[in-house]
């Protein structure tokens, strides 16, 4: 048994920490005896709340607490992992999983470089971010109180058929022990609201969707004029109805911050992921200290970023978060990393590890992404010079082929651009590229640069992220 | 059993007892529960070679709770928590609006459905699927030396379930899976080109599967991009069953739930019984497919699945319900008459039934073709493999934008040669309103937004735009 004494709530202890710490230690130190170089334990407890409105009225309340484990046993440099819910078992596994590293290690071929793990400080301690207005002690009414703002400011209206919000928050604890001698144990939460306007006229049926939110409690939402959102998003709708489908070709384009932020998160963020580039699957191996975007790209990853989605106060390896620079000023200077990839490459670690959850082994992710300001006075200024182009705002999305360097993200409304004045509204349009290409196409950005709404990212595994930036303007991009 | 620990059923059902038990002291009018145990093993690859092999189990309940037609859900692992998860579902229930006649489904027979538990997957353990890497590995080398594996994996897992109301349904079982991918890369000098496929079955995959080849196949297809006219042009485009079932699974199935065509929220809206598709077409969804990944017996409230006609002959004939659907949408006065139609789908512990699709298959009166009868008919035009931002595709009106650098041209009903990279949009409802050949080599497609597809290559004649890079 390697769980805490059960002091009311499931499986907690009065010390906060759900792992028995000496017991885990004992089942590390066996794992080192049977022959592992390092052995780890992450526990994650996530305590969440969702519900689904529609209309005004309530459809769905989920509460719900999730609890996983992974072991992981690097030996004769392979990994072998355990993952499970039954805590309990922990200790019957640590035989059977360093077996399974060795077994992957006796596979490798002559010449091929054995798994190693890059130094890192080793810590004893525990950080707690703790939100002003803890989301485990807010009541479903208030929740459907904020909700009904977004309702109200987006319902009325007699092509409005629809009205759908959400609210997700959670409370995410994790609690890490090497055999290194790390304990760390952290905390912080999310919160988030969603709402989506539905609106019909005859046979044309368009949708808008829009979130708010981010690292922090019921303070966050409370912040925001959820009222003014709703309009915001019936008013985008309603444009949407009339709005005609985007013109295809190649022509300059410019985005909105929130655009901008997937825009870098897809075309930029994911290439530089070191465990793509490791595996072969990055179109920016070997190429860090090239000259890869234009002079005025400079672009942060950045967890310590407090409020952003993505942020968070340790990586899921135990290492101390820090921004990364990216790019600075189109030359790319930095990888995404966590331990195993900056071995590889002979680089340190930089926080850039995450799992999913407690049933899932660290990858090198992004956390929150952000090309940082220009010169550009706003988007005005950047319009000035475009004879005909599009303006393009929102996100419904992106994906990218990190390999071949290509990727598409698509806007949730845009307006044409005719001799620097916005002319028609436009839907459906979907921008396309090669990061390598497009990247020096980035010809101008407004100064003023900010997180934008939040998102998620998948790769195997979904984690939340954030990113933005200022509005941008590329020269020249593929659209429809 | 190496997969599987002894008594994983009855454990899983002793604890849904525990919750069982805690509606009864509660005192809950009707309740339903949900309960998964999945144990497995799997093997990452990057790079071209094995890189971690992992193995576990993860699990969890679901409870739902209904009191005078309003429900209310929790969701648990550690089931000493039971009491506390099933007083926030009824005290969620109590702040919900009360749905007219929502009760839940009493005990029907069901039918059983076949081949859903392999013991030959229960039997493997780590190091079976090690030499299955391992030949996944040479198979990709020996299909093409300069191919490298860049991503992907093999598992293999057994799940036990059980779903049981207060009505008197119990259902629990077994289910196996086997399943593998390969991302393969291709590098010539610097320009890289990559292919990813992959395919799963419920009984074990014995031979490395042929999506295998066909990876490393597009991965050589797609090397050497040819120049081409810039600028966008309507065009015949034959999408391969793994470059159309993205956007099928977006914008098809949502089209034909009962409460997405009674809110007005689908464009098949008001077309009950009208043509919605080419005549020769037919959609069927196959609850009771034998071996299925979204087949069964019950459906995620227990009504007994079916074999039912969604589109016959061109005609949009049903739709989709789960029992709360149909009753929240008769209470709201929507429809006249609606009642489940065995389509409510668990997607796990941690969300209450929804509705959904099982097992779609698209079928054509008119045959199938040959993939070289299609690029015969098609004449010139475009072949797509893969497709990327399916997910931003518009399910409220079929309208899709997306992006594909896994392109060919066609000219004259010969392939000439890859594109770099190309936009591809269109409407797909009316796509399929168009002129539509189907190939004759039908492939199980998984989806992250319905259940499973079983889709041939499809040649769209018409309503595409294809916008060269």
């Amino acid at each position: 048994m390697v769980m805490a004494a059960n002091q009311g709530e499931p499986h907690i202890s009065t010390t906060g920490r759900y792992l028995d710490q000496e017991k885990v230690r004992n089942a590390l130190d066996l794992a080192t005896t049977y022959g592992a170089s390092y052995a780890e334990v992450r526990l994650v407890s996530f305590t969440q709340s969702s519900v689904a409105m529609r209309d005004g009225i309530l459809e769905r309340a989920i509460p719900g607490q999730e609890l996983g484990l992974t072991l992981r046993i690097l030996a004769d440099g392979a990994w072998g992992v355990h993952s499970t819910t039954d805590i309990a078992s922990l200790p019957e596994q640590i035989e059977s999983t360093t077996r399974l590293a060795k077994a992957v290690a006796s596979r490798r071929a002559d010449g091929e470089k054995p798994i190693g793990l890059a130094e890192i400080p080793v810590f004893e301690d525990e950080q707690h971010w703790k939100s002003k207005l803890d989301v485990r002690h807010t009541e479903l009414d208030t929740k459907m109180d904020l909700m009904n703002d977004f309702y109200k400011g987006a319902s009325q209206h007699k092509h409005v058929v629809s009205v759908t919000t959400g609210w997700s928050d959670e409370h995410i604890h994790t609690e890490l022990m090497t055999s290194e001698g790390m304990d760390r144990a952290w905390s912080f939460q999310r919160s988030l609201v969603h709402g989506m306007v539905t609106a019909r006229d005859d046979a044309e049926v368009v949708s808008y969707r829009t979130r708010t939110g981010g690292q922090g409690g019921l303070e966050l939402i409370q912040g925001v004029d959820l009222t003014e959102l709703g309009e915001q998003a019936q008013t985008a709708a309603l444009r949407l109805l009339t709005a005609e489908r985007a013109p295809s070709g190649k022509m300059p384009l410019i985005a909105d911050n929130d655009l901008t932020g997937v825009y870098i998160h897809e075309a930029l963020g994911h290439p530089c992921e070191a465990d793509l580039v490791a595996a072969g699957d990055s179109c920016l191996a070997g190429k860090l200290g090239e000259k890869i975007g234009n002079d005025i790209v400079t672009v942060v990853d950045d967890p310590t970023l407090m409020g952003g989605y993505g942020a968070y106060p340790i990586d899921d390896e135990g290492v101390n978060t820090r921004e990364k620079v990216l790019i600075k000023n189109g030359v790319l200077t930095e990888y995404l990393n966590h331990r195993e990839t900056a071995h590889h490459f002979g680089m340190e670690p930089n926080g850039g590890a995450r799992a999913q959850d407690g049933l899932h082994h660290p990858l090198v992710r992004m956390s929150n992404t952000m090309i940082q300001g220009g010169s550009h006075a706003d988007l005005d200024e950047l319009m000035e010079d475009v004879e005909y182009g599009i303006y393009a705002c929102g996100t419904r999305g992106g994906q990218v082929d990190t390999g071949r360097g290509s990727f598409q993200f698509a806007a949730q409304e845009a307006w044409l651009i005719e001799n620097g004045e916005l002319t028609r509204p436009l839907k459906d349009v979907s921008v396309s590229g090669m990061t390598l290409e497009i990247l020096k196409n980035v010809d101008g950005l407004a100064r003023d640069a900010s997180l934008a709404t939040p998102g998620f990212c998948g790769k195997g595994q979904t984690v939340p992220v954030g990113d933005g930036g200022p509005v941008m303007r590329i020269r020249e991009a593929l659209v429809g | 059993m190496i997969m599987l620990p002894d008594g994983a059923q009855d454990r899983l059902l002793a604890n849904a007892q525990r919750i069982v038990d805690a509606c009864s002291s509660i005192g809950v009018q009707q309740w339903d529960l949900v309960g998964f145990q999945s144990y497995g093993h799997e093997l990452d690859i990057e790079a071209g070679k094995i890189t971690m092999a992992g193995g576990g189990g993860e699990g969890g309940f679901g409870i739902r709770v209904v009191e005078d037609g309003r429900f209310g859900f929790a969701h648990l692992v550690d089931v000493s928590g039971a009491e506390r998860a099933v007083q926030q579902a009824l005290s969620i229930a109590r702040k919900s609006p009360s749905i007219a006649n929502f009760v839940l489904p009493s005990e029907q027979a069901a039918t059983k459905v076949g081949g859903m538990c392999d013991t030959n997957i229960l039997n493997l353990g780590p190091e079976d699927l090690l030499e299955q890497a391992d030949a996944l590995l040479s198979a990709v080398k020996s299909a093409d030396e300069r191919a490298i594996v860049t991503g992907g994996g093999v598992g293999v897992s057994a799940t036990a379930s059980c779903l049981l109301n207060s009505e008197g349904i119990l259902e629990s079982g077994l289910t196996t899976s086997h399943g593998l991918g390969v991302q393969v890369t291709i590098d010539n000098d610097g320009k890289m080109t990559s292919s990813y496929q992959g395919d799963s079955s419920r009984t074990k995959m014995v031979d490395v599967p042929d999506c295998v080849e066909l990876a490393v196949d597009w991965a050589v297809r797609t090397q050497h991009p040819i120049e081409v006219e810039p600028g966008a042009s309507d065009a015949p485009v034959l999408m391969t069953s793994e470059g159309f079932s993205p956007l099928f699974s977006m914008v098809v199935p949502p089209a034909m739930m009962g409460e997405k065509l009674v809110r007005k929220e689908s464009f098949w809206t008001g077309k009950m019984n009208q043509n919605v598709m080419s005549e020769d077409l037919s959609i069927v969804d196959n609850g009771l497919l034998e071996g299925g990944f979204s087949s069964g017996s019950r459906d995620g409230e227990g009504v007994p699945k079916r074999k039912q006609s969604l589109v016959e002959s061109g005609r949009l004939v049903n739709m989709l319900w789960s029992t709360r659907d149909a009753a929240q949408q008769v209470a709201e006065g929507r429809i006249d008459v609606a009642q489940s139609t065995g389509s409510a789908v668990s997607r796990g512990h941690q969300s209450p039934p929804s509705t959904g699709a099982s097992e779609l298959m698209m079928t054509s009166a008119k045959g199938s073709r040959t993939f070289d009868q299609m690029l015969e008919q098609m004449g010139d035009g475009y072949v797509v493999n893969s497709v990327m931002g399916a997910h931003t595709a518009n399910p409220t009106s079929g309208d899709f934008s997306v992006t594909t650098s896994s392109i060919l041209r066609v000219v004259g009903g010969e392939i000439i040669g890859p594109l770099k990279q190309a936009g591809l949009s269109g409407n797909l409802a009316k796509a399929l309103a168009g002129n539509v050949v189907l190939g004759d080599d039908v492939r199980r497609q998984g989806s992250y937004s319905s259940g499973s597809m079983h889709l041939p290559d499809v040649l769209l004649m018409e309503g595409l735009r294809v916008n060269p890079a």
